[in-house]
């Protein structure tokens, strides 16, 4: 199977190791036997939105996650378009907030986001931190990362994690954290999100299958030492958690 | 009658911290209860020099001390790098007298860049150096833009700003401001054509967002820039004081077209803390041949680098800061510039020292494939996250890379075989876990 990945704005929005979630995914999609190709878009440039299998954009900064939206709602209409039709994405960082409605800068500006989802993104002055351990109703294994944002997200009715039971979600703490519809996850979980969580990689794998009408092959790669990763970093968190 | 209480308090504490062995902050804290606003009573030095950024603060403020002294002046700095409010507070009212009165020509002070603000509310400094402002600890830094806008409140229009020319975002601190000092590098044997590194923070303008040029880089996005919007106009300044060639390979740099200073340790980032230091005591009055002096024969104190012995290995250490990238990169770089056959040993054990994270995706930010140089011969990974490195390993092109969870097994198998040199890569937090195995030199 032929897949086409679209990396969105990859020298804006790379913080906490965005790119590592295309990384990854490149080379487990490889492993199934697929031929994938990446393409970036820069700011100003032109891209075929319906013939992507998987676009993804990564966490900025405040600053250059209200550059990007700008440049992205030129997108807007064909993003949601994909989004309908079942297209698989990946929004990791401040990128999930250019899926809503609005988003309030920290300094008064507010501007506007693609309006794929109904959620309202309210930036701050204090910095919301911490390990994420949580759930998701996709799959029966905890969700492990690192929140780092600023904003408090409200009108989520489809989150990724359903529960949280330690860290940030979208608008408390131990709140359910991100934003799934169809094939559109998003989060802003760092770890890198699938590099972090090998069973979230699969799923996100699952999705760009099940667009083209397949089920993810039976024997699939494994990654060693992800699982092992991933063991380590449950292991510690659940500890706090019942701690 | 507050400040009096306030400083006794202070003063005792300080004296049954020091016989308990604890920290600097706390009498500093209760004295900031008592008295608020101490700082804004007491009669501080003529000259308050703060140093902050993302690398090197400590280096600087060491060296800067140094020169100062050389030159005659009594200088009052916080050693022990209490670097908040509280611990600048501690340092300040343990030498005053019972009036409120420094006495001191300098007072110097190595600031935490995320409560600068804080700190500065009651007085501020007079010279401000900024070492730099890249990817560091973002676990408590969030982001470096959000750093730089931490910082910005703290500086007073009357204070002079030191700012390193080649850094993108920090130099933004020097937009609309007279009286900037700038330091940077010209273009040096060492350079390289475009950034470097896994990320690209350089391109980009901070400012405008609109692409940036580089004329020359000296490592990851510190170098030459030049925002390509003409508009913007954000491109590296006209430098101050300048190195003007640099030999990593002698261990020579040039000051100003003139100064031969010899370097303690070939590190790109000696040579910015060297130039940091120079800038701003020259910017006190120190002769260039007094702060050079000092400079061509210093040694750092701080112990981030430290060589022993593990069997037949002669070995050095290489204190990185976890969560920080591109201390990461440099001392990687300096391994992929030695010559001699090589094995290199990465703990990530505690991610820090201060608290507790399981955040690992700095890991990604780090350019490993440095390594990838024919000399190093193997590397071991090891520590409670040896996991994460391996998989962060899987996407180099390196594949002479082994894991040993336990870092005293990974210190006995390397004990027990080989002669070659070994590079010890880690942090603070982990650097005691292998110290533990080896014996020290020096």
């Amino acid at each position: 199977m032929e897949v086409r990945i679209l990396h969105v704005y990859p020298d804006l929005m790379s913080l906490y190791g965005s790119y590592a979630n295309i990384a990854v995914l490149r080379r487990y999609l490889e492993g199934l036997g697929c031929a994938v190709t990446v393409e970036t878009l820069a700011p100003g440039d032109d891209a075929d939105i319906s013939k992507v299998d998987f676009l993804y954009m990564g966490a900025g900064t405040e600053g250059q996650a209200r550059f990007a939206a700008e440049d992205f709602a030129r997108f807007g209409p064909a993003v949601k378009e994909a989004a309908g039709d079942n297209a698989a994405m990946l929004f990791a960082g401040t990128a999930m907030e250019l899926l809503g409605k609005t988003v309030a800068m920290a300094g008064g500006e507010v501007y506007e986001g693609i309006g794929l989802a109904s959620f309202a993104a309210v930036q701050g002055k204090k910095r919301l931190t911490g390990d994420v351990y949580g759930h998701t109703e996709l799959y029966p294994e905890a969700v492990v990362g690192f929140m780092n944002k600023c904003a408090v997200i409200s009108g989520v009715e489809t989150p990724l994690l359903s529960k949280v039971e330690m860290g940030w979600g979208n608008e408390a703490e131990r709140g359910p954290e991100g934003f799934h519809w169809k094939n559109v996850f998003a989060s802003e979980l760092t770890g890198p999100l699938l590099v972090k969580n090998p069973k979230l990689l699969e799923t996100v794998a699952a999705a760009i299958y099940a667009r083209r009408g397949a089920a993810l092959p039976l024997e699939r790669p494994g990654d060693e030492w992800a699982e092992k990763g991933y063991a380590v970093t449950e292991e510690q968190l659940k500890k706090r958690v019942e701690n | 009658m507050r400040k009096i209480l306030a400083v006794i308090l202070c003063k005792l504490g300080r004296a049954a911290g020091k016989l308990v062995g604890k920290g600097s902050s706390l009498p500093g804290k209760l004295a900031l209860k008592i008295c608020p606003d101490i700082l804004g009573r007491v009669e501080l030095p003529k000259h308050i020099i703060a140093v902050t950024g993302s690398n090197g603060k400590t280096s600087t403020v060491e060296m800067i001390a140094s020169i100062l002294r050389a030159d005659g002046k009594t200088v009052v700095y916080n050693e022990e790098g209490s670097n908040q409010i509280e611990g600048v507070t501690t340092l300040v009212l343990a030498h005053a007298d019972l009036r409120g009165r420094v006495k001191a020509d300098v007072l110097l002070i190595e600031s935490d860049e995320r409560y600068a603000a804080h700190t500065f509310r009651f007085f501020h400094p007079t010279e401000f150096v900024v070492t730099n402002l890249y990817r560091d600890q973002l676990t408590r830094n969030g982001h470096p833009e959000w750093v730089y806008d931490s910082i910005l409140p703290a500086l007073h229009p009357d204070t002079e700003l030191i700012l390193n020319a080649d850094d993108p975002l920090s130099s933004c601190f020097g937009r609309g401001r007279e009286g900037v000092k700038w330091f940077g590098l010209d273009r040096c044997a060492i350079d390289l054509e475009r950034p470097s590194g896994v990320y690209h923070d350089g391109a980009r303008c901070p400012v405008c967002r609109s692409p940036m040029e580089y004329d020359y880089v000296h490592y990851n996005h510190i170098g030459a820039f030049r925002c390509t919007n003409p508009a913007c106009g954000h491109r590296k300044p006209r430098t101050d004081y300048t190195v003007t060639a640099v030999d990593l390979d002698r261990c020579e740099l040039v000051l100003d077209g003139g100064t031969k200073l010899s370097l303690a340790f070939p590190s790109i980032y000696n040579v910015y803390n060297i130039l940091a230091a120079y800038a701003a005591c020259r910017e006190c009055g120190v002769g260039e041949e007094t702060a050079a002096g000092v400079l061509g024969s210093y040694l750092l104190k701080n112990g981030r680098m430290q060589t022993f012995r593990l069997g037949g290995h002669h070995g050095t250490l290489l204190t990185s800061k976890h969560e920080n990238s591109i201390a990461y990169d440099t001392n990687l770089r300096y391994i992929a510039g030695q010559k001699t056959d090589c094995s290199v040993l990465v703990i990530v054990d505690a991610v820090s020292r201060k608290y507790f994270t399981s955040e690992t995706s700095w890991l990604w930010d780090v350019d490993f494939d440095q390594l990838n140089v024919p000399h190093v011969k193997k590397v071991v990974l090891s520590g409670r996250y040896c996991s994460d490195l391996a998989q962060r390993f899987s996407f180099t092109e390196l594949s002479n890379w082994f894991v040993t969870p336990d870092i005293a097994a990974a210190a006995a198998e390397l004990k027990a075989a080989g002669d070659e040199e070994l590079y010890v890569v880690t942090c603070f937090s982990d650097r005691d876990k292998l110290l533990a195995h080896v014996e020290k030199e020096g």
